[in-house]
């Protein structure tokens, strides 16, 4: 398991774009369990919508991505001290169901297809025993 | 049945959407054809899928076009049968 302090050291996000909370499971090329806990503070509510608070899906699709970095980053030895760029280049989820405030987002990440620098993976969000989103998505990290 | 040169275009040809009768199969991805290493990587992906094969990732610089895109995975392809 990974808490938020070991997250922050990968990840470059920061306030308020940080969309993890917690690495639950890391099995290195194999696949990656990542935790949002999704509280009505989140400022977008205020207006996504008014009265009918609901999670956007591009965020949904924003804590895959910081989740795919996460299994990168644990399955590719070569990566760790390096100062990185990541990029999204793709993506392609479905939505089944809204996510609104007090779900625990639990998003597993499994590669399709992972090289040194880059890879494809297969995304699901769940909440409870629900799928929520998935798809696929493809990203790559480059060297600053 | 479709041979393996004409499978591998029309999947290209779904990636980098293109139709397939405008891919020349001498066209540089990357110069000619507006391909970014993201879709290099899922062309290889699609490939691998498509025939159960492992390409290594070494092989990716050298999708440079069509001819050597089928080239590699009829290799890889071969290695498999062999």
């Amino acid at each position: 398991m990974l808490n938020i302090e070991d997250i922050r050291k990968v990840l470059p996000h920061r306030f308020p774009f940080l969309l993890i909370d917690r690495i639950v499971e890391l099995d290195p090329n194999v696949k990656v369990v990542a935790l949002k806990n999704v509280s009505y503070n989140e400022d977008y509510f205020s207006g996504h919508f008014p009265g009918q608070p609901v999670m956007p899906g591009v965020l949904i699709i924003e804590a895959m991505a910081q989740a795919s970095i996460m299994l990168l980053y644990g399955s590719k030895n070569k990566l760790e001290g390096k100062k990185l760029a990541y990029y999204l280049g793709s993506t392609k989820i479905r939505f089944s169901y809204p996510v609104t405030p007090g779900d625990q987002l639990m998003i597993t990440i499994e590669p399709v297809k992972m090289v040194s620098m880059a890879g494809i993976v297969k995304a699901t969000a769940r909440v409870g025993d629900k799928e929520v989103a998935s798809g696929e998505l493809s990203f790559a990290a480059k060297e600053l | 049945m479709q041979d393996i040169d004409t499978e591998i275009k029309d999947l290209i040809a779904v990636i980098i959407e293109k139709d397939p009768a405008d891919l020349d199969p001498s066209a540089r991805f990357v110069e000619d054809l507006g391909v970014d290493s993201m879709m290099a990587l899922e062309i290889l992906a699609a490939i691998e899928k498509k025939y159960k094969i492992s390409i290594p990732e070494e092989k990716l610089s050298q999708l440079t076009n069509l001819n050597d895109t089928i080239k590699i995975a009829k290799e890889y392809l071969a290695q498999k049968n062999a």
